[in-house]
């Protein structure tokens, strides 16, 4: 009896002092709809688990959370934590406005090496890292198996290499008069992220290894945009037109990005399939990679800053991100992610179409991690469609591109 | 109202002496770094070309349009409130709202601009795409969204002109081309020129429509000044850079302002 009381008293007591001492932590994201309730249902069980934390998450609209911290950051009145879209990282890393995370990995003994390469290149600056990966998406082949089947292909066989997609593309042309490939043809980032998918599968580099100089115009790049080149000029199986050909049943196969599998189902009235994007003979697998990083601001008090750590700490862990990953329908960014049962599960029963974009995340690329990428990708972008659009040939479209980048990477 | 108006004016000023990405702890003081570059700038120049023909383009074709229907709805017939509000709609609707129903008017195989020209047997290019007809689809829009105003202001300004002028001129046998040229047409013209200058400093800030229709492209094809100073500043974090393209444009609107008063402050002491 007497046992019992002691022990309401003593949890009263807690309970009373981390009233007192709560530790407030805010949170800027821009995770809205379905993702932004996940997030706030995981806040909520996070905070039933560790009484004491308080976490106000603050939705930012996607086009206004870089120009929000931005300000932040200049008034020093900065959130105890916040995520970014990959692109802006560079920016904010370099910044001086985070908090470098090596010391907190150290001692939470969190396992870098269980992430996928490609989304911990962001948050390195100068040897530290500022920022973790927590959620990552990439491009993969789409193909409508309704026109596959009524140009006489296997609407079960995707084509494996470049040989096979042009094959195929002109087959479709010929037999069913749609187009054979959907090319993203309006510039800007759309263009080139997906350009690039072509360019590293035929073996050329975007920029140089430190990221001080532009690498696209090598033969190997100049063999990818002549390829796309191909497919527009003298194929004539790809228009320069507005983007959602193939969603309407125009084209028969795209490149797209894994959000999609989610999406498409409901968009479109023929049979879908979907594989990780081909790439040419002698090249290697490749796509190209979007998603978010999650990081402390340095304005954040010792006590905040460790809590805010300890929140990061149980989101990145892999049972929290199994349950992230299936909840929103972003890919993962741990392989242990990926390798889990329940997860392989649940994508061969709920999103089989995920499935070869969940793969594709062990050769995923990041765009080069440099402040000036969304200038260094207009761009080249804009040499791309003087290629696409006969104007100029990719050897010389590639050449004045890379004259325009040099000066903006020193 | 002055904090929120002229600080922040002269602080761009300011800033557009430095070379700055608004996150760095540091910002280099350039001088008029910015500015020379700017200049030496094909991006910016090519900007400024666009600017001048879709404002040209807008200015003209909506004062013309504008009159024609103000003229025509200026005449007794029947339904004539609810043409002057279906004229008038564009004007109140939301612009981005515009643009997003544009983009899809344009489409070069769904839209109904091109299936309207396969109708009468012509094939239609693919607007938004291509780099020779983009600016014509945003002026369309341009127009599309001003001729009601103009109607509005002509259509006001012709109520004010006394009837006896037209009783007279037909006295003296003038036919209606005539009654137009000689007397609509000069009585109009303080309003003619309010309406080019409001319609230039208005064509010279677009924004909105272009960052709905095409970004700027393709090709550079629609990238007006106000979306070149978004992109510098928004999209390539270059704040002082693109301060300095907000002085340039504001230097630009300046003299068409000047214009507006030496013209009009002539036509009043000519009338």
């Amino acid at each position: 009896m007497k046992a019992h009381w002691l022990k309401a008293i003593a949890t009263a007591a807690v309970a009373l002092l981390s009233l007192g001492t709560a530790q407030k932590l805010t949170f800027w994201h821009y995770w809205d709809g379905a993702n932004g309730q996940v997030l706030q249902g995981l806040i909520e069980r996070y905070q039933k688990e560790h009484p004491g934390v308080i976490i106000e998450a603050v939705f930012v609209p996607g086009g206004e959370l870089l120009t929000k911290l931005q300000t932040a950051i200049t008034a020093r009145q900065t959130p105890t934590m916040a995520i970014s879209d990959l692109v802006a990282m560079p920016l904010l890393t370099q910044s001086g406005a985070l908090a470098p995370l090596d010391d907190y990995i150290r001692q939470s003994n969190l396992n870098l090496a269980d992430y996928f390469p490609g989304p911990l290149v962001y948050g390195l600056y100068r040897g530290k890292r500022y920022s973790l990966p927590v959620s990552a998406s990439n491009l993969g082949l789409f193909w409508n198996k309704n026109l596959f089947r009524q140009a006489g292909l296997d609407p079960n066989r995707p084509p494996r290499n470049w040989d096979e997609l042009l094959r195929y593309a002109k087959q479709i042309k010929e037999k069913t008069g749609k187009w054979g490939i959907e090319l993203f043809t309006q510039g800007g980032e759309g263009t080139t992220w997906q350009t690039q998918v072509y360019f590293w599968g035929a073996g050329a580099e975007f920029l140089n290894a430190n990221n001080i100089a532009p690498a696209f115009n090598s033969p190997q790049g100049v063999r990818a945009l002549q390829f796309l080149v191909d497919l527009v000029q003298k194929e004539k199986v790809a228009p320069v037109a507005p983007w959602g050909l193939f969603g309407r049943g125009e084209a028969a196969m795209v490149m797209d990005g894994s959000w999609m599998t989610q999406f498409f189902p409901q968009q479109v009235n023929f049979e879908l399939g979907a594989a990780a994007f081909p790439y040419p003979a002698g090249g290697r697998p490749a796509t190209n990679m979007g998603g978010e990083q999650i990081f402390i601001f340095q304005n954040a008090d010792a006590a905040a800053a460790k809590a805010a750590w300890d929140f990061i700490n149980w989101f990145s862990s892999t049972p929290v991100q199994v349950e992230w990953d299936r909840s929103t329908g972003f890919l993962p960014v741990r392989r242990s992610v990926a390798n889990d049962p329940a997860y392989r599960a649940w994508v061969s029963n709920a999103r089989p179409l995920m499935r070869p974009f969940v793969d594709s995340m062990a050769f995923a690329r990041p765009r080069p991690p440099v402040a000036r990428y969304p200038q260094i990708s207009d761009i080249f972008a804009k040499y791309v469609q003087e290629a696409l659009l006969g104007r100029l040939s990719p050897k010389e479209a590639l050449d004045r591109a890379a004259q325009e980048v040099a000066p903006l990477l020193r | 109202m002055g904090t929120f108006n002229f600080y922040p004016a002269l602080y761009s000023l300011y800033l557009s002496l430095f070379e700055w990405n608004g996150l760095s702890p540091t910002r280099e003081f350039v001088g008029l770094a910015n500015y020379t570059r700017l200049l030496a700038s094909g991006e910016f120049w090519n900007s400024l070309w666009v600017t001048l023909r879709y404002a040209g383009g807008v200015t003209l074709l909506a004062l013309a349009l504008g009159l024609g229907v103000a003229v025509l709805l200026n005449q007794p017939m029947r339904g004539q409130a609810l043409y002057r509000v279906l004229y008038f709609l564009p004007v109140i609707t939301p612009t981005v709202a515009s643009g997003v129903v544009w983009k899809y008017l344009f489409d070069p195989t769904q839209g109904v601009v091109n299936r309207g020209l396969a109708e009468v047997g012509l094939v239609g290019p693919s607007w938004l795409s291509d780099p020779s007809w983009a600016l014509v689809a945003v002026i369309v829009v341009g127009v599309w969204k001003r001729v009601g105003f103009n109607m509005v202001v002509y259509l006001a300004a012709l109520q004010g002109i006394p009837k006896t002028y037209y009783e007279a001129a037909q006295l003296d046998g003038a036919g209606p081309w005539q009654q137009f040229r000689y007397i609509t047409l000069p009585l109009l013209a303080p309003t003619t020129f309010f309406l080019v200058v409001t319609a230039l400093i208005d064509a010279f800030q677009v924004f909105d429509l272009v960052y709905v229709m095409t970004s700027g492209g393709p090709l550079g094809g629609t990238d007006v000044l106000g979306y070149y100073l978004y992109r510098q500043g928004f999209r390539y974090s270059e704040l002082g850079f693109a301060s300095a393209v907000a002085y340039v444009m504001f230097a630009l609107i300046f003299v068409v302002t000047l214009m507006q008063f030496r013209l009009t402050r002539g036509g009043q002491e000519d009338g």
